[in-house]
């Protein structure tokens, strides 16, 4: 990737190094280990069972439906749970997770057979994406990691993996296998920051979405459903 | 024990039967109490004020007037934590830090007295009655005295204690901010009132004349039918 | 300086506040809400201090290295193709992204959330320069459709208004034939905003936090605009104040838990985005263009003071929501897009005495802002801080005040003064004085006497009775 541009950096540090007693400003510094390290201890030890619980408890408070499922009945279960959100226009992620869990059928035949609009997210189709994206009643992703205290999904974006598929759509559906439940931010915020330090690049766009879209700003009152999705369900898969 | 009082300027002035309720509570406790002639005013209103300099001389004047104290207690949360803030604000003067310091590790506000270092909860107080409690800011907040009132209130005998609704929000009072924002401050004791009355209280009690001069002046000046008490009050009632 | 808002004087400002009855309604039941919320979300974690703890520490370890977490942010953006900009003044910030957005012959821009953008007025410039500029936070998108009401909470920016009034200004502005109820309001909103993003050329937004090891920006929203905003325009600007950073994501995510409890008591808000450069090339949506704008407007004069804490702000409001003051008089009161304690505290350094040397006044200094804030700053020691500087390097208290302030000093550190004052006090108020109370008090008393009574000084001082007592041997 061609490098950016930087403007008028040299002036503007300098003043902020001069303010800070230096001289110059400094091009090397290690952050601490920090004194204090609580979210570490945040549901340690808990299996995935146990982590599994909490997230069922947390989805209750964020407005999202959660179904559990195995990997034999996922294409059933998802089935049901598109038609209960209203059904097609359906689009999702390009992502090889789909035919692993055995979702090909249903998502290339099945619902297309069955008059169901599915589009598959085709970086070679350009803006087609988007349009598709917003004219979809159901956005359908996988869950990269999951975060078990907050009931939130991280998705790391990529070619078949577009970002707009969890925002546009009227709602979103997110499958989780659980093996990918973690107790917290901290542990996805560990990984990504490894994947730093080994010089690996990080995702242009990493989404930790909890729940649909909601706003507070009209009296505190909360209106779920405002920019993006109405509703949210998140799908569970014992992939163990 | 010997206790060296320290009684705070509006004490002195204003709420002379504050302090005798104190001295008596004290020694009913079987405390030794002791009253330095030469104390006058923490420092806290021309601190608050950003008179820092000003303040300072107050201050090393009552270091130097408590410097033989063993215990020092005082019936206002407020001038004790001022006590407690003397090291940050002599912080670099080598010789004021110090003393400072010695000061504020010997400060106690009585009811924290009472509880921490007496280990009394039980004061044999009587009062027929149900009451309330404002928790003041600068005691609970920035001293950390929180529970030591309520212990002792609750063994009052005939005194029923009843929550006071939003105890954390501020009555207004903040010294000058009382005069220098007054539009703003009679709306904070306003509501402050509000709440004490939505408990029906017969008494309202705390443990800070400043805000017991503001919450009094206001409740009198509505002539609503509150009696405001300091708690050194409430406790020497006894017979 | 552009921060500013309204011409008015403070006690006028104070005065509308304190009669609007239904923003102060709105204000109480908010922070009620709010409070508790915040309360429960800490509760939860259960060791909430330890959390307040490391908050303070992250935020003090990256302000005393900002330059260095500066410059290695600008090298991980550039790596990743993005663009910097180090914007001194807030003329020179607004004026890049002019230049970018002219360069890009920027029709529609669609923004989310920022406080940086109100400081620098960024919307002014915009719009004068004949681009169109949607702001789509919904709270934010009321008061501009309210013919730019600026905002009175900086998490909240419409909490001053009620269904009734944001049903009116949509009717009148947007063709809107609904009822005032949030829900029909929020949708509304969200179908007319729809249209604009997938129109916008340029998507602006804030940064809650950037960080530095990566190159990358986190956003932090409810209603997910942040994500469209970036995710549909061709171009995204992110403007920054240049202390929102955190060095690596360790960081960034122990200060997001902490912002979301503090502002809305959410483990977390709906969506958390960490963008890093422009989209892949293989990527539809996106940006095809990234520029960061870091701002220092007045910051980098703070830092090395002893207002250095103030930087440390995640600006969740959770001081503004505990403020008593605030309470009552609400957020245009401050006079300044930034309002409550932090408001009071950040406005006099950014802003100047000039505009702001009232609001370190008005406090109680009760320190409940300093007990809730998530990264420990000490909020009412800073707005004491000001004080001393108006007195002491800025000489603008009034000459009343300093004299009595040296009778002050004289006679609290002089026992002789202060006994000879304090024996003449009855009977100098004796005049004012009827039944032990003073209604229509003197000089400094007329104000306190306005409101309340003032209690008589007694006859007997406490420091007389105890020594008549002794004398009398009185004593068990």
């Amino acid at each position: 990737m061609k490098r950016g541009r930087i403007h008028r950096r040299e002036a503007f540090l300098n003043q902020v190094a001069e303010r800070l007693g230096r001289k110059a400003y400094a091009t090397n510094v290690q952050a601490p280990q920090w004194r204090h390290q609580p979210q570490w201890t945040v549901f340690q030890g808990y299996s995935e069972d146990d982590l599994l619980e909490v997230l069922k408890t947390q989805c209750a408070a964020i407005h999202t439906d959660v179904f559990e499922t195995n990997k034999e009945q996922l294409p059933l279960t998802l089935q049901k749970v598109v038609s209960r959100y209203g059904g097609g226009p359906v689009v999702t992620w390009n992502d090889p997770r789909f035919a692993e869990y055995g979702l090909s059928h249903l998502l290339y035949h099945h619902w297309r057979n069955s008059g169901i609009h599915v589009h598959i997210w085709d970086p070679s189709l350009g803006a087609v994406n988007i349009t598709e994206a917003e004219q979809a009643n159901i956005g359908i992703t996988f869950s990269d990691i999951t975060l078990a205290e907050s009931g939130t999904v991280v998705l790391f974006s990529d070619r078949g993996k577009g970002r707009t598929v969890s925002f546009l759509p009227q709602n979103y559906i997110c499958i989780i296998p659980k093996s990918t439940i973690v107790p917290r931010m901290t542990q996805a915020a560990f990984y990504i920051h490894q994947q730093v330090k080994a010089g690996k690049e990080v995702a242009s766009c990493i989404n930790f979405i909890t729940g649909p879209s909601n706003s507070a700003d009209i009296e505190m009152n909360l209106v779920v459903g405002v920019h993006g999705p109405v509703k949210a369900a998140y799908v569970v898969v014992a992939d163990g | 024990m010997k206790v060296t009082l320290f009684i705070t300027c509006l004490v002195d002035l204003f709420h002379t039967n504050v302090g005798k309720s104190t001295v008596e509570l004290l020694e009913r406790l079987g405390c030794e109490v002791e009253f330095p002639d030469a104390q006058t005013c923490c420092g806290q209103p021309a601190y608050n004020s950003g008179y820092v300099k000003e303040a300072k001389e107050a201050m090393k004047h009552m270091i130097r007037t408590f410097e033989h104290a063993e215990y020092i207690v005082a019936p206002s949360g407020s001038c004790a934590t001022m006590f407690k803030e003397y090291p940050q604000i002599f912080r670099g003067d080598r010789e004021w830090e110090a003393k400072a310091k010695a000061l504020a590790a010997k400060t106690y506000e009585l009811t924290q007295f009472l509880v921490e270092v007496l280990k009394v909860e039980n004061v044999g107080a009587k009062l027929q009655g149900k009451a309330t409690y404002h928790t003041s800011c600068h005691m609970t907040r920035l001293l950390g005295v929180k529970e030591a009132p309520f212990k002792l209130l609750k063994h009052v005998e005939g005194l029923e204690m009843v929550p006071l609704p939003n105890a954390h929000t501020c009555c207004g009072f903040g010294g000058t901010f009382s005069v220098k924002m007054g539009d703003i401050s009679e709306q904070m004791v306003d509501e402050k009132i509000q709440h004490i009355e939505e408990t029906e209280a017969d008494y309202l009690i705390a443990a800070d004349c400043g805000c017991l001069m503001n919450i009094k002046g206001r409740i009198e000046r509505a002539q609503k039918p509150i009696q405001v008490m300091h708690i050194a009050e409430v406790l020497n009632r006894h017979e | 300086m552009s921060m500013k808002i309204g011409e008015e004087p403070f006690h006028a400002r104070v005065k509308s506040g304190i009669d609007n009855s239904f923003m102060r309604g709105a204000v109480a039941g908010a922070q009620e809400r709010l409070h508790a919320r915040r309360l429960k979300a800490a509760a939860e974690l259960g060791n909430w201090e330890e959390w307040r703890a490391l908050g303070e520490e992250i935020r003090q370890h990256t302000l005393a290295n900002l330059d260095f977490y500066l410059f290695q942010l600008s090298e991980n953006v550039a790596k990743r193709g993005g663009h910097v900009f180090f914007a001194q003044t807030a003329e020179e910030a607004s004026q890049y992204i002019l230049d970018v957005a002219m360069e890009k012959q920027a029709k529609k821009i669609v923004k989310s959330k920022s406080m940086v953008t109100e400081e620098i007025q960024l919307n002014a410039v915009l719009e004068k320069a004949g681009c169109e500029v949607i702001e789509t936070d919904l709270g934010e998108y009321i008061l501009q459709m309210d013919d730019h009401d600026p905002p009175s909470h900086i998490v909240a920016p419409a909490l001053h208004k009620n269904k009734e009034q944001i049903r009116d200004v949509f009717r009148q502005k947007l063709a809107y034939d609904k009822t005032e109820k949030p829900e029909e309001l929020a949708l509304h909103a969200r179908q007319t905003l729809r249209r604009e993003y997938l129109s916008a050329d340029i998507g602006i937004t804030g940064c809650n936090f950037a960080i530095a090891e990566s190159g990358s920006i986190t956003l932090v929203t409810n209603e997910g605009n942040a994500d469209l905003v970036t995710a549909l325009p061709k171009t995204q600007i992110t403007v920054m104040g240049m202390e929102r950073i955190v060095p690596t994501f360790a960081e960034m995510e122990v200060l997001v838990s902490l912002l979301t409890r503090s502002a809305v008591g959410q483990k977390l808000t709906s969506y958390i985005t960490v963008l890093t450069g422009p989209r892949h090339l293989e990527e539809v949506d996106g940006p095809e263009e990234f520029h960061l704008v870091i701002v220092d407007n007045g910051r980098s004069n703070i830092l090395g003071t002893e207002f250095q804490p103030v930087l440390q702000c995640i600006r969740c409001a959770a001081c503004v929501n505990v403020c008593p003051v605030y309470r009552h008089i609400g957020g245009h009161s401050y006079g300044s897009i930034y309002s409550g304690p932090i408001g009071a505290v950040l406005s006099p350094l950014l802003g100047g005495y000039d505009d702001y040397k009232e609001l370190p006044y008005a406090s109680t200094l009760c320190a409940a802002c300093t007990e809730a804030c998530p990264v420990k700053i000490p909020l009412h020691e800073l707005l004491h801080k000001h004080r001393q500087v108006i007195v002491e390097q800025e000489g603008r208290a009034p000459i009343s005040e300093k004299l009595a302030m040296k009778a002050f000093g004289l006679g609290a550190a002089s026992t002789t003064f202060y006994k000879l004052g304090s024996k003449m006090a009855p009977s100098v108020l004796n005049p004012f004085t009827t039944n032990e109370r003073i209604s229509k008090g003197p000089g400094p008393l007329k104000a306190w006497t306005a409101i309340r009574e003032f209690p008589a000084p007694e006859k007997e001082r406490f420091r007389d009775w105890f020594h008549h007592r002794k004398k009398a041997g009185d004593q068990p």
